[in-house]
């Protein structure tokens, strides 16, 4: 009896749950049943009987340069819109680990901010690349690198290389420095301590901002050219591009080196060229592009930039970034060949180029018609 | 004497307003956590957020329909694959390893314990670090699936599942079980019709607590699961954003309008901690019926 009335109590006590459980996954099913986003088409697969099926269906995986992180947003976006069939992700976890991932295999291309070493493209083995192949490095987007500051209050900052060697190095640290205000007499610099922040992930932006350092002020950067920034020097380190834009949004008195797309509300110093303060625009970009030319004894699919930062051309803005959109020249599957190819041709192609340019502050390929020309015949040797 | 009486009437006063300040103390980051996310939450919080993903989109716009599929489905498989482990071992220790005589047993018994509490206090950064290392040799590097984030996860899972599982079904009167036995009902007949029924309620409110300390979970995922723009209900292949990750790809991935980017990472994170909430609540419900069970068998006995 007491055996059956627990029961039967039990019972009746379960269907409260059981019917909560019932509730639950009743709706979780019918949510899931239900959704199909609104903003994606729904994909057709290729049969013979829908003739207007799309002709690219796959996934391709990217990673590399958070810089390249708006822009490649941008190009993603149309390209996912013009092939609905196909999805490319893009991790931007940093130049460093794009370019590991690429050979590993891990992402179909790479984007970085530098392009790979010579002596590395003979030493690696890109597990992804038929045996033999190449590779193939586009120039996909050049933009400036702005040396950003927090001082509220004060929207124009002048710094020639030296000082912002002597400002990174430790050599001058108070925003009312006799050197800075000598190069700003008409601004009211606080009396401030300097905050640097630099990146603490291997970064292909500190690649270009210590190159900077290198050639236009060697007197003062000794540390030379490194993605990584040198560990002997002091500074709040910040992750990533993101990381280094909240740094700097943090802490008043705070200077970094940032990709221009990602500025935001920070100040962007002009720096000074042969005399003049130049300060970072496109079409700054484009002129220190025009005065550089590519590296010498790589193949002409493998367009790695040289880029000249002491330009005579008092217009150009010599901290600029070429970045570099990495693909085999031959890969083992067609089916990626044909994806990456097709994405590299989006990239490069005018549309891409005005969108990010527009997105994200960098400069159009089709500029320079030249390299235009060369960029779309090494796209056109991926296979 | 009156003054020793005052003495420590003031202590006990400044002890027990030191104990309410404490409590307070404790509940303000949560309340300033809830407010905040709501706050700023609120302002994406619209149709489009539930009905788009993120493809094609480049600056205002889109939403996390993929990011609550995607949780929905990584969570549902985890719990899939631990409740049956996690209960399973909780019935066993319980059950049989508590009553046995043989040494062998219990040793197996202690270590099995002494494994789930070292599972518990693993990082989940090292559960999803397992599985890459495990993904990574066997399938390649750029391997992502949603089902190998449902195994990181299970890992998690399991130990905190089988913990408050075996609790629960400890409490089942040993009296019950005993007159199972006595009527010459096997054990594993007593197991399914006593035990189990008895410790149902507990055993769904370990299920849910086990759900909502996964459904936030964001290192596994990133590493083994990745993040994409689009919908993906296949969990064996592609990528598999979840909201957590969702919430960190949007803060730190942004693209040029960021203040579109950060509205959005809040809107999912208000989604998640009103999942998170609901869960609970859930389990507190389920807690409650069962109480109220309990009393009215006792009224009627």
């Amino acid at each position: 009896m007491q055996i059956a009335r627990l029961t039967s109590l039990n019972m009746k006590h379960n269907k409260s749950v059981k019917l909560l459980t019932l509730a639950t996954t009743t709706a979780a099913v019918l949510l899931l049943a239900a959704c199909s986003a609104s903003n994606e088409q729904p994909v057709v697969p290729p049969t013979s009987d829908t003739p207007n099926a799309p002709a690219l269906s796959g996934t391709l995986n990217l990673g590399g340069s958070s810089a390249q992180t708006a822009a490649q947003t941008t190009w993603r976006a149309a390209f996912q819109s013009a092939n609905s069939a196909v999805s490319v992700n893009y991790d931007p976890l940093g130049s460093g680990a794009g370019r590991t991932g690429f050979a590993d295999g891990a992402y179909a291309m790479a984007g970085t901010d530098d392009a790979f070493q010579l002596s590395d493209i003979a030493s690696t083995e890109f597990k992804l690349c038929a045996t033999g192949s190449g590779i193939v490095e586009l120039p996909v987007y050049v933009s400036p690198i702005a040396v950003a500051y927090n001082l509220p209050g004060i929207t124009e900052l002048k710094l020639d290389a030296a000082s912002v060697a002597a400002i990174f190095t430790g050599r001058i640290t108070q925003w009312n420095d006799p050197a800075l205000l000598a190069l700003n007499p008409n601004v009211a610099l606080p009396e401030l301590n300097i905050t640097t922040v630099h990146r603490a992930d291997k970064s292909g932006t500190t690649g270009n901002f210590t190159d900077y350092l290198t050639d236009a002020a060697s007197e003062f950067w000794t540390a030379g050219r490194t993605e990584s920034w040198p560990a002997e020097l002091s500074g709040e380190a910040a992750e990533k591009t993101q990381g280094m834009r909240q740094a700097l949004e943090a802490a008043n008195g705070a200077i970094g080196y940032i990709d221009v797309s990602q500025v935001g509300s920070l100040g962007m110093a002009s720096l000074l060229v042969q005399g003049t303060a130049v300060e970072p625009t496109a079409a700054a970009a484009a002129k220190a592009l025009a005065g550089s030319g590519l590296e010498a004894g790589r193949s002409n699919i493998d367009l790695a930039y040289d880029i000249n930062r002491v330009p005579t051309d008092n217009t150009a803005y010599p901290l600029i970034m070429v970045s570099y959109l990495v693909a085999c020249q031959q890969y083992q599957d067609a089916t990626t060949a044909e994806l990456v190819k097709a994405y590299a041709t989006h990239v490069i192609s005018e549309a891409a180029q005005s969108a990010a340019a527009k997105d994200a502050g960098s400069v159009s390929l089709w500029e320079d018609a030249a390299l235009q020309k060369r960029v779309a015949d090494a796209a056109e040797a991926i296979r | 004497m009156l003054h020793i009486a005052k003495r420590r009437t003031v202590a006990d006063r400044v002890f027990t307003g030191g104990l309410i300040a404490c409590g307070v103390l404790a509940i303000v980051p949560l309340i300033s956590v809830v407010w905040t996310t709501l706050s700023r939450g609120s302002e994406r919080l619209d149709i489009d957020f539930f009905t788009q993903s993120m493809r094609g989109i480049t600056g205002a716009g889109g939403g996390a329909l993929h990011a609550i599929m995607g949780t929905l489905l990584i969570t549902a498989s985890a719990t899939l694959i631990a409740v049956p482990i996690a209960f399973g071992t909780a019935l066993w220790l319980t059950e049989y390893a508590a009553s046995t005589t043989s040494p062998a047993v219990k040793a197996l018994a202690r270590t099995v314990r002494g494994v789930i509490d070292v599972l518990a206090g693993i990082p989940s950064i090292v559960a999803g670090l397992f599985m890459y290392a495990v993904i990574a040799l066997t399938l390649g590097p750029g391997y992502r699936s949603g089902f190998a984030g449902a195994v990181a996860l299970a890992l998690i899972m399991i130990p905190v599942v089988e913990r408050s599982g075996e609790e629960v079904l400890a409490r089942v009167p040993a009296e019950l079980k005993e007159a199972g036995l006595a009527l010459g009902a096997p054990q594993w007949s007593v197991i399914l019709r006593v035990v189990l029924p008895t410790a149902l309620p507990g055993l769904v409110s370990a299920l849910l607590l086990g759900i909502s300390r996964i459904i936030g979970e964001t290192a596994p995922l990133l590493l083994v699961a990745g993040f994409t723009d689009s919908m993906n209900y296949n969990l064996s292949a592609g990528r598999m954003i979840s909201l957590p990750v969702y919430v960190y790809s949007q803060w730190q991935n942004k693209g040029v309008d960021a203040q579109a980017y950060d509205a959005r990472a809040w809107s999912a994170a208000l989604v998640l901690l009103a999942g998170v909430l609901l869960l609970h609540g859930l389990a507190g419900l389920v807690i409650r019926l069962q109480r109220q069970n309990r009393q009215v068998r006792r009224a009627r006995r």
